[in-house]
């Protein structure tokens, strides 16, 4: 799937601490852009429904929003802590990891 | 009610509406769309808990002893609960420090709870106090999941030089924090959402601050009324995530940016983040409540967090918002300790501050005749 960019967002957790990043095709590297793509192929990013929450609050669990833009499309989810879903799981963790490295290099 | 248990989905029908605005004044029009909201959220949770209920109760692990009682769980970095047991009660201390801490931070908390309030554990029937630490790798982040506490160990995975964190069992307030979530979910079920969010956040601030005030017997005005003190690293200009003294001033960093907490209802941040603010807008609560423990002096355990206790297990409910628990703490504070009582006038004084007006009838306010009957529609009242 080729994105031009994604954003992304964690905010709640026991901390708060809001973590936000705007991620580019020039941010990443090949390996991470591939990976990337091939997770947002599998899952059928722009088909996936908005709010992927699990119905009920757990106190302290973070709160995901991702926003994938490509030159056709955008689509946004809205996603909890524990998802059921393997796939989502490892995509809320990827971005994490990239969001959180991003920050940590400004 | 829409028969369906998902209140995301859930829809407001039209002709309702169209029956609320031709009534009342706009400010009751929003009013009664708001807690329409929370109602349809409450209504398909209590509907769940309703038909799983003896489900749920005989499912609690409970002392055998009804005494306190708890299991401290090693995740292993995986993220699957609660893992492997490393101490038991009466277990001689592990070699882990934060299987150490989880153990002594969880019978602190139950000890102030015990010994101040008369409650037994989380659910006041000597519910088994469990908990898992290393939860998942590079997990900055502590919570209640409905029946266990669990604690990440920070971001343990970084180099050191880039770590914000340190492991989440290293404060004894997030211990307590953790554990008062799982005495609210309990007591007044407070949604975690918008203002009855907040006083949940509120709550589980107040506990645990009180937990390490009681721990290391502190008066009000020694106490650093700091959420999260130790959490941060020391790459991190902050001295822990929230100030109930200060709120906003909790830390101020290039990388986590500045502690967003109100002090006062003029600077309440509306937003659709953190399940609309509920760790942002609690510091106008928790300054309130610093303030009146303050005024009244000594251990803010004794008579101020007897007021929040009492008013948390009897008097708030899912939906109150910030008004009625100013209203409520401030009818508890004259049902302990005297109507007119330096007590009282300290919630009054406390609440005041952070621009709330406690009612001078001190109880809930009745619903106005719009809001009644739509919720008489809807089958809530
Ligand atoms: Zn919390
Ligand atoms: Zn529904």
């Amino acid at each position: 799937m080729e994105f031009t960019q994604i954003k992304f967002e964690r905010s709640g957790g026991f901390a708060n601490i809001r973590i936000t990043a705007e991620l580019n095709l020039r941010d990443l590297s090949d390996e991470q852009a591939i990976a990337l793509k091939e997770l947002l192929d599998e899952l059928d990013f722009p088909k996936l429904p908005t709010k992927l929450t699990s119905g009920e609050t757990v106190p302290d669990e973070f709160i995901y929003t991702i926003t994938v833009e490509t030159e056709k499309w955008q689509h946004t989810i809205i996603a909890d802590g524990v998802p059921k879903d393997a796939k989502i799981q490892e995509l809320l963790e990827l971005l994490n990891r990239l969001a959180r490295k991003k920050m940590r290099n400004l | 009610m829409c028969p369906c248990f998902h209140p995301v989905e859930c829809v407001i029908p039209e002709h309702m509406l169209e029956s609320i605005a031709t009534h009342g004044t706009s400010a009751q029009r929003q009013a009664a769309l708001n807690n329409i909201r929370v109602v349809y959220q409450l209504r398909a949770e209590q509907a769940m808990r309703a038909s799983f209920k003896g489900l749920f109760d005989s499912a609690i692990p409970r002392a055998i002893n009804n005494e306190k009682e708890r299991v401290i769980y090693d995740a292993m970095r995986r993220d699957t609960l609660p893992g492997t047991v490393a101490r038991r009660e009466g277990d001689a201390p592990s070699s882990d420090p934060a299987v150490n801490e989880a153990y002594d931070g969880g019978g602190t908390t139950y000890d102030l709870f015990m010994k101040e309030f008369g409650r037994n554990s989380i659910d006041n029937r000597a519910m088994r106090l469990d908990a898992s630490v290393h939860y998942r790798t590079g997990y900055d982040n502590a919570f209640w999941d409905g029946t266990q506490m669990v604690y990440g160990d920070g971001d343990e995975d970084l180099p050191t030089d880039e770590r914000l964190f340190n492991r989440f069992t290293i404060a004894v307030d997030i211990i307590g924090h953790e554990l008062t979530h799982g005495v609210t979910q309990f007591e007044a079920k407070l949604v975690y959402s918008q203002q009855s969010g907040a006083l949940n956040e509120h709550m589980s601030d107040v506990f645990g601050s009180l937990v390490k005030q009681y721990q290391l017997q502190q008066s009000a005005s020694e106490a650093d009324w700091i959420i999260g003190g130790g959490l941060l690293t020391g790459n991190v200009n902050g001295v822990g995530v929230r100030s109930m003294k200060t709120p906003g001033a909790a830390y101020d960093d290039p990388v986590l940016g500045k502690d967003p907490q109100p002090a006062h209802m003029r600077a309440y941040v509306n937003t659709v983040s953190d399940n609309g603010g509920v760790h942002i807008n609690s510091g106008i609560p928790n300054h309130a409540f610093y303030l009146t423990a303050l005024e009244i002096g000594g251990y803010a355990w004794k008579k101020a967090g007897q007021i929040w206790y009492t008013a948390l297990r009897d008097k708030l409910s899912e939906s109150s918002n910030f008004q009625q628990c100013a209203d409520l703490t401030h009818q508890t504070a004259g049902e302990l300790f005297g109507v007119g009582s330096l007590e009282q006038q300290a919630v009054q004084h406390g609440w005041a501050a952070v621009g709330l007006t406690v009612s001078e009838s001190g109880g809930k306010p009745k619903p106005s005749g719009c809001l009644e009957a739509t919720l008489r529609f809807i089958g809530a009242a």
